[in-house]
């Protein structure tokens, strides 16, 4: 009887242990205050306000650059570089705006963070993947320039999606490369913005807490986007009314920007995750939480070694799954280009209207070429890897006379020559997703061209080859 | 060291467990039935020795046959150890994919076949053209003389058993290998070039199905004692067991007859197609056997040592000119 009892026991406890684990997921909020002789009267440790406002900054920015009219538009011109280059008060916040069933809290840029912008944050080093020999932040002015004469985005001779080539090469120049580069790397050292002390004179927060703060913030997840189904945080970023009320955490009526939106890489993780192979965004954001937790564990003292080693493990997993996703994006969107380019051929060859299918094309290469030159932005040396890739993707896709862009005249203006068919160009995408998938261990591999070739190998077998007849 | 005999001891039962060998259980199972049902037919009312006919334990514990064993134990290992230098079938299906690309200019984007008919076309395509290449192959093997060398391993087995289908000599093995991956790369690259997603395998038990019919209908019975006999008009199209048997005959007039594997047609192609005949056969490289033929000294080496003879006396044969 009293073995039976203990078995119980034992049961329920192994059973609710399980629950507990199961729900392990916990929001990245209600970090308390751990530096000491704080006099303020602020409840909370947590603030990366100045990275949601570049958020917003960026995603404004991708809005206005699909507005051109096809013509130079200097004051189109003048608005898209206030959003990038700009610190003025007033900027309004264009997207994401309130929709039907689904109203956004804020409306202008200060209510996150004053006198933030995009340009003083972004890669510094040299973008070998574009040409002209630029830096970072001169390849996004560049195509900024270049998308305030286009025509709605678009430039069809040279075959640039300009909205798709800015958004997605500057979620790696600025987000990517400031969190990885920056905040999860240097910025951890012991001796840097030490957990003893405030960040800065007066505030709520310690040196470490906001270095991790600010690098979560460049994520850019919602705080409970450790328990997040990957769909239902997809809908929140589209502004779906239906999840409203499941992404209206606090229940004020609103969506608030800072702590209830996904942005950038936030959003591609979902977008892998979708698939149901992978699960980055949930991962990646319980590291950022569990590293939280080390931190404010301190107590507001100097992290032990042991602490802070743990926290470079956190912070480790953090950028090499990150990686990942830009990875995966890249490794879908060539798949896509793959069957655009053979789309366009076939049409071409029938002497079709190939109008539409030209633009999606472009369009997939601009994410591509965006994902590709973002990866390259992490601050490690990739290697031939990276000529590689760039090599495979050109400058341009390969336009319809077999032309591709190869270089930028003295004016900046983009010199194009001969160059492969469709088809090959095709090919080269396969070897994109296979060098792709050769360097990182993708998970969710979307568009996968050669998939059913492992596929049918495995499934035949090799069980009959040394048989002797 | 433990995980390469955790592999290998896995290896070697997967011959017996998995469903993709010849030797997998159920199939033996299948053999034995209808080698029973075979011999019942041959004495009536019998049933118990037919069975035991079937079975035919005497064969399992001859000379010849344990060396089938010695064989198959030691060519686990070795194929075990040559398995990474080998080129995969998926190196290859890749290449010949990419290869189409260049050759055809254009990539079928979307085809309105319905799949029963791709999938079924895949399935009947490996299954012939997989079942050529192992009778193309075999013909080298016997009309090469240094390839005939490491295939007399094989054929100095003097009792059949249906393990004697492993008795190979592991150079013999890796060609094989070779070929499979070959055929399986090649077709696997050219379907899914021309009808992408669409294209599937039809299996039974995961094996293409006409190879499983090949197994269920006794496939082991082709090395074995029961000298299962078709119809003429059936022999032309399928290699039966006994006419199997007539390949692995003594006689000299047999010689170089039926390197089919499951179609006859291949043989009637190339004038090598035999009928098989009502009288006893004996088994191995000749009626004379030779004291240490079945040693595995003999199996192994001599294989070497006498292609090295023919290929010393080929190249010695024809002085270079300069
Ligand atoms: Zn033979």
């Amino acid at each position: 009887m009293k073995l039976n009892k203990l078995m119980t026991a034992v049961a329920i406890a192994t059973l609710s242990t399980t629950v507990l684990t199961a729900n392990a997921a916990s929001n990245y909020a209600d970090f308390p205050i751990t530096v000491k002789d704080y006099a303020g009267d602020k409840k909370s440790s947590i603030s990366y306000g100045g990275q949601i406002a570049r958020h917003v900054l960026h995603t404004s920015l991708m809005k206005l650059s699909k507005t051109g009219n096809g013509a130079a538009n200097p004051e189109l011109l003048a608005q898209m570089q206030a959003y990038f280059s700009g610190k003025e008060t007033g900027r309004a916040i264009l997207s994401p705006a309130s929709q039907e069933g689904f109203t956004i809290a804020q409306t202008n840029v200060d209510e996150l963070s004053k006198g933030k912008n995009l340009a003083g944050k972004t890669y510094k080093g040299a973008v070998a993947g574009w040409p002209g020999n630029k830096t970072g932040v001169e390849v996004l002015e560049f195509l900024i320039e270049k998308a305030a004469s286009s025509d709605a985005g678009f430039d069809y001779i040279n075959g640039m999606d300009y909205p798709q080539l800015i958004s997605k090469f500057a979620m790696g120049a600025i987000f990517y490369n400031q969190a990885v580069d920056n905040y999860l790397d240097e910025k951890l050292a012991a001796d840097v913005k030490p957990n003893d002390k405030p960040y800065k004179d007066g505030a709520p927060y310690t040196g470490k807490e906001h270095v991790w703060d600010e690098a979560f913030g460049y994520f850019g997840a919602p705080i409970n986007a450790a328990g997040l189904d990957a769909n239902e945080a997809y809908s929140i970023a589209k502004g779906k009314k239906e999840i409203f009320a499941k992404a209206d955490l606090n229940a004020n009526g609103k969506i608030d920007l800072d702590t209830e939106m996904l942005y950038a890489h936030a959003y591609y993780a979902a977008g892998a995750d979708k698939a149901g192979k992978s699960n980055y965004l949930n991962e990646i954001t319980q590291a950022f939480v569990d590293g939280r937790q080390i931190i404010t564990d301190a107590k507001g003292e100097k992290l032990s070694d042991d602490q802070r080693s743990q926290l470079l493990a956190k912070a480790d997993f953090i950028k090499t799954n990150w990686e990942l996703v830009i990875a995966e994006a890249a490794f879908k969107y060539a798949g896509s280009v793959y069957s655009d380019a053979l789309k366009l051929q076939a049409g071409v060859e029938e002497n079709t209207d190939v109008k539409a299918d030209f633009k999606k094309y472009i369009h997939h290469w601009g994410e591509l070429k965006g994902f590709s030159m973002a990866l390259q932005t992490g601050g490690k040396d990739l290697g031939e890897f990276s000529v590689k890739l760039n090599r495979l993707i050109g400058f341009s896709p390969v336009l319809l006379g077999n032309t591709q862009v190869t270089g930028l005249d003295d004016k900046g203006n983009y010199v194009q020559s001969s160059s492969i068919s469709l088809n090959e160009f095709a090919l080269h995408m396969l070897k994109v997703q296979k060098a792709l998938a050769d360097r990182y261990p993708l998970k969710a591999r979307l568009n996968d061209q050669s998939e059913k070739l492992a596929a049918l190998a495995e499934k035949l077998g090799s069980g009959k080859s040394t048989e002797n007849d | 060291m433990d995980s390469f005999f955790q592999q290998y001891w896995s290896d070697l039962t997967s011959l017996f467990s998995n469903s993709q060998q010849r030797l997998y259980w159920g199939y033996l199972v299948c053999a034995i039935i209808i080698a029973a049902l075979y011999s019942l037919k041959k004495q009536p009312k019998q049933l118990k020795a037919s069975i035991s006919n079937a079975l035919g334990l005497p064969h399992w514990l001859s000379r010849s046959a344990r060396a089938d064993y010695q064989l198959i134990i030691i060519n686990k290992a070795i194929y075990l150890l040559c398995n990474p230098i080998l080129i995969g079938k998926l190196s290859i299906a890749t290449l010949i994919f990419e290869l189409m690309h260049q050759w055809l200019g254009q990539r079928p984007v979307e085809s309105d076949i319905p799949s029963w008919i791709i999938i079924s076309a895949f399935t009947a395509f490996i299954f012939i053209f997989d079942d050529f290449a192992r009778f193309y192959t075999h013909k080298l093997m016997h009309q090469i003389p240094w390839l005939w060398e490491f295939h007399k391993t094989h054929h100095s087995a003097t009792t059949l058993t249906p393990l004697t289908v492993l008795r190979t000599h592991p150079v013999e093995g890796l060609l094989f290998a070779i070929r499979s991956a070959f055929v399986q790369g090649i077709s696997i690259g050219v379907f899914v070039f021309l009808f992408a997603d669409k294209v599937d395998l039809y299996t039974v038990l995961k094996v293409n199905v006409l190879v499983f019919i090949f197994n269920v209908a006794g496939a082991n019975l082709r090395h074995s004692h029961i000298s299962i006999r078709y119809y003429r008009a059936i022999e032309n199209i399928f290699i039966s067991p006994a006419q199997h048997h007539i390949h692995h005959s003594t006689a000299p007039r047999h010689f170089n007859k039926n390197y089919g594997a499951i179609l006859a047609i291949w043989d009637k192609c190339f004038n090598c197609h035999c009928y098989s005949e009502d009288k006893p056969l004996s088994f191995g490289l000749s009626k004379n056997q030779n004291g240490n033929e079945q040693s595995l000294q003999k199996l192994y080496l001599a294989a070497f040592v006498n292609s090295y003879k023919i290929i010393k006396a080929q190249l010695g044969g024809c002085p270079r000119k300069d």
